[in-house]
C-alpha cells in the first residue's frame, strides 16, 4: 500500500522504548514516543489493545464515547514506522541497566496469520466455541473482538476449544489459520521501559451481604457500562438481566471493596468511581428515560478533578439524581420480582431504613492484578503496601529501578485525564535515556502517487456511519443512503457502521479504488476530530486529501436533536446534500510547510515551569524561562513538607540550581510578556526584562504555560482579623519553624472548603483535604495531646491519601461534617476565637474555643495573568479563569493553538508531584512537535488571480497581518508561507480576484445551494 | 405563523461557534433543527455574496457566528464580519427585506449553552417575522 523509506534505519540500532500495556495510558505513551520519532514496542497480553477504556460506554465529563476520539490515533500511518505493536505478549525478564536493557518477550500463539487475516468473521460464525470468551454479561456468542474499532483487526483462536482443525482451516478463505503456531521468545535491546499495565476491577462476588454475585439485577459499574453500550449484550438497551425489562429505580452503591477494612476490602480510595457513578446515573436519565429514578449511596462525594464539582452540581440540580450519604448494610433479593431491597442507616437517624430498587449497581474499585505483582517482582521494581508500583514522591512516574517508568493505574488509582498526563510524562522520561531528539536522522514517509483528476467529472462516494446508536439510533441510515444515491454525481453510497473502524476504512479505501471515485463524503461525527483520519485514508487510496468532506451528522444533528427524529432526518438530508454539492467543487491542494524554530518559551518559573524547562533543555532544546518575580520558585517555595514528609524547600533549591546552571536555559526573572505574534512553529514573543524593563524578542517553536495559581484568601471565617486564624499554608510554616508553638496549644480547629465549593467559587480546590490531614498528622506527632477537630463537607483524600486520613482518625483527629446551608460560624470575643458548628450525629450546635483556627482555603486562578496571556495568545479559559485545555479527557496538556501547552496549577489546582508530572507531560508533547522539524500550515491560503486584480489595495489594507503587496507586474501578491488563511482579503476583494483555497466562493455557494437543493 | 418552520443558515467560525455547536451536541443540549451550519475558517471570510445567496436560495434567516471581541484568531476577522453584516442589513432593507433576518453573533468555543440559546432566540425571531419575501416558490 505504501513504501517507507529508511523503515529499517534504526530498527537495528537498539534505541527503543518498551511500553507494557495497551490501555489508554500505554497507547498515549507509545504514540508520544513515536511522534517524537523514537522507536517503540508496545506489548499487551490481550489479543487487541485498548484496555479498560474500550469497555466503557461513555466517559465523563463530556458523556462522549471517547473511544471515537482516541481510535483515530491508533491507526495513523506515519506512526507505524516507529511503533511496533505486539499483542498477546508479556515481558519475561529484564537485565542490564537504563539505556541498555535486554528484555525477553514471550508471545503466545494466536493461530492466525495477521498478515493474511482480513477479519471477515467466517471462522467465528462457524465455530463460535473456538474463539475466546469475553468475560462479563455478554450472553451472545463470545467474540474476540471486544469493540468494533479493535486494533489489530484480526481474530484469534482458542486452540483448546477447537475440535476439528481441518474444518476450521477450510472455512478461512484467506488461508490465515496456523494450527502449528507456537509460543515465541524474543530478546530485544531497549533503552527504557514504561509500565502501564493498568488494573482490574474488584470482583464483588466475595461480598455475601451484597448477594455474592448471585443476584441477576446486581451488576458492577463496568457491567452497567456494557449493558448501556451499543456493542454490549443488549445492543445498547438498558434492561434488567432477569426479565429484560427497563428498570424504574436504579441505585448505585459507592466504595464497594474500597475504603474499607472488612473482608475483601482494600483501604485506599479508587479515585474515579464517584465520577463514574454520577456519569452512569446522568446517562441513564439522558438516554433512556427522565423518569428512571437514580439514587447514589456514598460516603464522601469525591469530585476533586477539574470542573468535576460542576458536574456533581449538574447531576444533583439539573438531573435530579438523589444522593444518600450512607454505606448500605446489605442487599436482599425478592425471590419473585427479583427486585432488590437495600438496608441502610442515615447518620442523623437511629433507625435503619429499607428501600426497594429494580437494579443495583456496585461501584467497584481498582485492584492490582496478580500478573502485575509478578511482573514487578520479576523485573525488580518495588511495590507500595497496596501492591501498586512504588513511585518517587516528587516524580510519580519514576520507579525504584532506574530506566523503568510507570504511568496510569499501575501507579495509583486515577481517571483517564490523569492517566494521559502520566503517560506523556513517562514517555518524556523514557526518551531521556535515548540520544537527544535533535540528533535523530530524518525518516520520510511516501504514499502512492496522487491520481491526477484534472478534467474528470466528479465521481462522488458517500459513506454514512451509524456510530453504534449515536447516529443510527436517531435517524434511519438506510434512508440517508438512498437519499445520497439519488444526488447528482454520486456514484456510490453506503452505510459503513463505525466509519472510523479499520474494517470500514478498508471498505471505503477499496470503494475509492474499484469505483474510481475522485470525491468522498463521510457522514459521521465532527470534522474537528476525524477530518485528519479520513484525509489520511484518501492519501492511502491515491487521492489528494482535500477531496473529502465530512458531514457532521452526529455532534450537530443526532446528538442535538435526539428527541426530534423526524426533523433530524430532514436536517441530515439537507446537510448531506450540502456536503455532496460542496465536495464536487473541491480541488486537489498542496500543504504549506515551514521549518520550525527549535526554541521553547516557558512562562512561569515555579516548580512546573522549572521542571518543564529542564526536561526540554536536557533534550537539546534552547529554553527561555520567564518569571515575573525576582526569583524562581513560585508557590511551591512557600510549602515546607509534602504529606509523605519530604522537604520541599530542599527539593526546590536543588531544582532552581539545576535550572540556573543549565547551558540550554536562559532564565529571565523580573520579566513580563508584552506582545506575541507569529504562527505555530514560528512564534515571536516580546518581553520586558529586568529592573529597567528592557525590551527583547524571542523566537520559539513551542510555548509552555506554567503560570501557576494564587493561594486563595477569601474574606471568610475571620481570616485576617485575628492572628490565631490562619490558612493551611501559614500553619505549615508554623509547624516547621516554630514547633514550640504547636506544643503549647491544647486545641485546634480546621475548616475545609473555605472559599471553595461555594456559589462564588464553585470548584473544589483538590489539595486542601490532604493538606489538612498532613498538618494534623504533623501536629499530632509534635503534640500527641493536642485536640484537633476538622470540620468538613466531604473528605476527598483520593487514592493513597486515604491511608493518611485513616491514620489521622486512628491518632484521634476528630472529623465533623457540616453542610453548605449550615456552615460553621466564627466569633471573636476578648481576643478568643469561638467556632460554632452543627453536629449532625448529636443533632445540636457545639462550640469550640481553639488556640488556632486553620482554614483550608485552597487555590484560585491568577485571573489577571491568565486574562492578559489569554488575550495575547488567543487562548480559551474556564469560567473560573484557569486555562482551558484542548480536550479535557484525551489532550489534557495541549491547548487549542498548536504548539502551546499547559501544565500545573494554571490548568487546575493540584499538588506538587502532580504539577511535576504535568510539566514532564507538557515537555514531552512539546518535544514531540519540535521533533517534526517542520510545521504543516495546511493548504488554506489566499491566492490571487492577477488577471482580475485591479491593484486597488483593499486586500493590502484588509489583511490583519500585512501580507499582500503589489508586485512588479502590478497586481497583488500573497506569500503562501506567510498567509494565515483567514480569508478576510478574499471576502473584501471587490473584483473577486482573491480566493481562499479550500474555502473558495464556489465551494461555499455550492454548500448553500446544496442546503436548499431539495426545497427548490 | 405558529406552524411556520423557518430555514436558517449559520455561518460558523471553526475556532469558536462551530466548536461551541459540537460542544452543545456532546452535552446533548437541544436547539431548533432549523439551524444548519456552514463551517468557515473565520467569519471574516463570510462574503456579502454568501449571505445574499442564502436568502436567494430559500433561507428565512441567516446568522454569522464568530469569536468574542478581541478573541479572533486572525486579530479582527470577527469585527470585519460584523461590519459586513451591518452593510448587508442595509442592502436587505433597501430591498424591502427585514434587516433583522441577518445577524452577527459572538461566542467562544466553550459556550455550548450560548450557542443553544442564540439558536433558540434567532429561530423564534424569524418564526415571528414569517417566511422571507424573496423565498423561491416551493414545489
Amino acid at each position: 500500500m505504501q513504501t517507507l523509506k529508511n523503515i529499517e534505519h534504526d530498527r537495528m540500532t537498539g534505541l527503543k522504548v518498551l511500553v507494557i500495556g495497551g490501555g489508554v495510558g500505554g497507547i498515549r505513551a507509545a504514540l508520544d514516543l513515536a511522534e517524537s520519532r523514537r522507536n517503540v514496542i508496545l506489548i499487551d497480553t490481550s489479543y487487541s489493545i485498548g484496555g479498560l477504556m474500550t469497555r466503557l460506554d461513555r466517559t465523563f465529563p463530556t458523556n462522549n464515547c471517547d473511544l471515537c476520539t482516541i481510535s483515530p490515533h491508533l491507526s495513523e500511518n506515519s506512526r507505524q514506522v516507529y511503533l511496533d505493536l505486539m499483542p498477546m505478549t508479556r515481558l519475561d525478564g529484564l537485565t542490564g541497566e537504563a539505556g541498555q536493557f535486554k528484555a525477553t518477550l514471550l508471545t503466545e500463539p494466536r493461530y492466525i496469520d495477521m498478515e493474511k487475516c482480513t477479519a471477515c468473521g467466517e471462522c467465528y460464525k462457524q465455530f463460535p466455541e473456538a474463539v475466546r470468551f469475553t468475560p462479563g454479561l455478554d450472553p451472545r456468542a463470545p467474540t474476540c473482538m471486544r469493540y468494533p474499532q479493535a486494533t489489530p483487526y484480526a481474530f484469534s483462536i482458542d486452540m483448546d476449544k477447537v475440535t476439528d482443525i481441518k474444518a476450521l482451516q477450510k472455512v478461512c478463505k484467506a488461508d490465515a489459520i496456523l494450527p502449528r503456531d507456537r509460543q515465541q521468545t524474543a530478546t530485544v535491546d531497549v533503552a527504557s521501559v514504561v509500565l502501564s499495565m493498568g488494573a482490574e476491577l474488584f470482583g464483588p462476588a466475595v461480598l455475601d451481604h451484597f448477594g455474592g454475585g448471585r443476584f441477576d439485577n446486581v451488576v458492577t459499574t463496568l457491567e452497567y457500562e456494557r449493558i448501556m453500550s451499543a456493542s454490549g449484550p443488549f445492543q445498547g438497551d438498558l434492561v434488567r438481566v432477569s426479565d429484560k425489562k427497563r428498570p424504574k429505580k436504579v441505585a448505585w452503591i459507592q466504595c464497594v471493596g474500597s475504603r474499607g477494612i472488612n473482608k475483601g476490602d482494600v483501604p485506599y480510595c479508587s479515585s474515579a468511581c464517584c465520577m463514574i457513578s454520577l456519569k452512569e446515573a446522568m446517562v441513564t436519565k439522558e438516554r433512556f428515560a427522565e423518569s428512571i429514578e437514580t439514587t447514589i449511596f456514598y460516603m464522601d462525594m469525591r469530585t476533586f478533578g477539574k470542573d468535576y464539582e460542576l458536574y456533581l452540581n449538574r447531576a444533583k440540580n439539573d438531573y435530579g439524581i438523589r444522593m444518600i450519604r450512607s454505606r448500605p448494610h446489605s442487599i436482599v433479593e425478592e425471590a419473585r420480582t427479583k427486585n432488590l431491597s437495600i438496608t441502610y442507616a442515615l447518620e442523623e437517624e437511629t433507625l435503619q431504613k429499607t428501600e426497594e430498587f429494580d437494579m443495583v449497581v456496585l461501584s467497584v474499585g481498582l485492584r492490582v492484578p496478580e500478573s502485575s505483582v509478578d511482573l514487578a517482582r520479576r523485573i525488580g521494581v518495588d511495590l507500595n503496601p497496596h501492591d501498586f508500583i512504588r513511585a518517587d514522591h516528587f516524580n510519580p512516574v519514576v520507579t525504584s529501578r532506574p530506566g523503568v517508568y510507570v504511568c496510569g493505574v499501575a501507579q495509583s488509582p486515577k481517571d483517564i485525564p490523569e492517566t494521559m498526563v502520566q503517560a506523556s510524562a513517562a514517555a518524556g522520561m523514557a526518551a531521556s535515556n535515548l540520544p537527544a531528539a535533535a540528533d535523530l536522522p530524518e525518516t520520510e514517509l511516501d504514499f502512492i502517487p496522487e491520481k491526477d483528476i484534472s478534467g474528470q467529472a466528479p465521481r462522488i462516494g458517500v459513506f454514512i456511519c451509524d456510530c453504534g446508536v449515536e447516529i443510527g439510533g436517531v435517524v434511519d441510515v438506510g434512508k440517508m443512503v438512498e437519499f445520497s444515491k439519488a444526488q447528482p454525481q454520486v456514484v456510490v453510497a453506503k452505510a459503513v457502521g463505525y466509519g472510523c473502524s479499520s474494517e470500514s476504512m478498508l471498505l471505503i479505501e477499496e470503494a475509492i479504488k474499484t469505483q474510481d471515485l475522485n470525491r468522498v463524503v463521510i457522514g459521521g461525527c465532527s470534522p474537528r476530530t476525524h477530518e485528519t483520519k479520513f484525509q489520511d485514508l484518501l492519501r492511502r487510496a491515491g487521492l489528494n486529501k482535500y477531496l473529502v468532506e465530512i458531514v457532521n451528522l452526529r455532534d450537530q444533528n443526532t446528538w442535538a436533536h435526539m428527541n426530534q427524529p423526524k426533523e433530524a432526518l430532514d436536517k441530515a438530508f439537507q446537510l448531506l446534500s450540502a456536503g455532496i454539492s460542496g465536495v464536487a467543487k473541491n480541488r486537489p491542494l498542496m500543504d504549506q510547510a515551514l521549518p520550525m524554530s527549535q526554541n521553547a518559551l516557558v512562562i512561569g518559573g515555579g516548580v512546573t515551569g522549572m521542571t518543564a524547562a529542564l526536561q526540554l533543555a536536557d533534550q537539546g532544546v534552547k529554553v527561555y524561562l520567564v518569571e515575573k518575580n525576582s526569583s524562581l520558585g513560585g508557590l511551591a517555595k512557600s510549602i515546607r513538607r509534602t504529606i509523605e514528609g519530604e522537604d520541599v524547600g530542599l527539593f526546590m533549591a536543588q531544582l532552581a540550581d539545576q535550572v540556573s546552571a543549565h547551558k540550554n536555559i536562559m532564565v529571565l526573572t523580573d520579566t513580563i510578556i508584552v506582545d506575541h505574534s507569529g504562527v505555530p512553529g514560528r512564534f515571536k514573543t516580546g518581553l520586558q526584562t529586568g529592573l529597567r524593563m528592557n525590551y527583547m524578542q524571542v523566537d520559539h517553536g513551542v510555548t509552555i504555560f506554567a503560570v501557576g495559581a494564587l493561594p486563595n484568601r477569601p474574606d471568610a471565617y475571620g481570616l485576617g482579623i485575628h492572628q490565631g486564624i490562619v490558612t493551611q499554608l501559614e500553619l505549615d510554616a508554623v509547624i516547621e519553624d516554630q514547633p514550640e508553638k504547636i506544643k503549647a496549644m491544647s486545641q485546634i480547629v480546621m475548616i475545609q472548603c473555605a472559599g471553595s465549593r461555594e456559589p462564588e467559587n464553585p470548584n473544589c480546590s483538590r489539595i486542601c483535604c490532604q493538606a489538612a490531614v498532613k498538618n494534623a498528622l504533623r501536629m499530632k506527632t509534635l503534640n500527641p495531646d493536642l485536640e484537633i477537630f476538622i470540620l468538613y463537607r466531604d473528605i476527598r483524600t483520593y487514592g493513597f491519601y486515604e491511608d493518611y486520613y485513616r491514620q489521622a482518625r486512628n491518632m484521634g483527629v476528630q472529623f465533623i461534617r457540616f453542610s453548605l446551608d449550615n456552615k460553621p460560624e466564627v466569633w471573636i470575643e476578648n481576643d478568643r476565637i469561638s467556632v460554632f458548628t452543627e453536629d449532625g450525629i448529636l443533632n445540636r450546635k457545639i462550640q469550640f474555643e481553639p488556640d488556632c483556627l486553620a482554614l483550608s482555603t485552597g487555590m484560585k486562578a491568577d485571573d489577571e495573568t491568565t486574562e492578559d496571556l489569554a488575550m495575547m495568545f488567543h487562548l480559551p479559559r474556564t469560567e473560573d479563569h484557569f486555562f482551558l485545555e484542548d480536550h479535557v479527557k484525551l489532550r489534557p496538556v495541549d491547548m487549542s493553538v498548536r504548539g502551546i501547552f499547559i501544565a500545573g496549577t494554571a490548568r487546575s489546582p493540584k499538588t506538587i508531584p502532580e504539577s511535576i508530572t504535568e510539566a514532564h507531560a507538557a515537555a514531552c508533547r512539546a518535544q514531540a512537535l519540535l521533533a517534526k522539524k517542520e510545521i504543516n500550515l495546511g493548504a488554506a491560503v489566499a491566492k490571487v488571480d492577477g488577471t482580475k486584480c485591479a491593484a486597488c489595495l483593499i486586500c493590502v489594507r484588509a489583511c490583519p497581518f500585512s501580507i499582500p503587496f503589489i508586485n512588479e507586474d502590478g497586481y497583488s501578491q500573497i506569500d503562501p508561507a506567510k498567509c494565515r488563511g483567514c480569508g478576510v482579503c478574499a471576502a473584501e476583494c471587490p473584483a473577486k480576484a482573491i480566493q481562499l483555497l479550500a474555502y473558495e466562493d464556489d465551494q461555499i455557494m455550492a454548500k448553500v445551494d446544496g442546503l436548499f437543493g431539495g426545497l427548490n | 405563523m405558529k406552524n411556520f418552520e423557518p430555514e436558517i443558515v449559520a455561518f460558523c467560525c471553526h475556532y469558536c461557534a462551530y466548536t461551541a455547536a459540537d460542544m452543545a451536541g456532546s452535552k446533548r443540549l437541544s436547539y431548533p433543527p432549523n439551524v444548519k451550519i456552514i463551517r468557515v475558517p473565520c467569519t471574516g471570510k463570510v462574503d456579502a455574496l454568501h449571505m445574499m445567496r442564502a436568502f436567494e436560495k430559500g433561507a428565512d434567516g441567516v446568522y454569522v457566528a464568530g469569536c468574542l471581541e478581541g478573541d479572533c484568531h486572525f486579530k479582527n476577522g470577527n469585527t470585519r464580519a460584523g461590519q459586513r453584516v451591518a452593510y448587508v442589513q442595509k442592502i436587505l432593507e433597501d430591498l424591502g427585506i427585514e434587516p433583522q433576518r441577518l445577524e452577527m453573533i459572538m461566542m467562544s468555543a466553550g459556550m455550548g449553552e450560548r450557542f443553544v440559546r442564540t439558536a433558540f432566540e434567532f429561530t423564534e425571531k424569524i418564526r415571528e417575522l414569517g417566511p422571507c419575501p424573496v423565498k423561491p416558490i416551493k414545489k
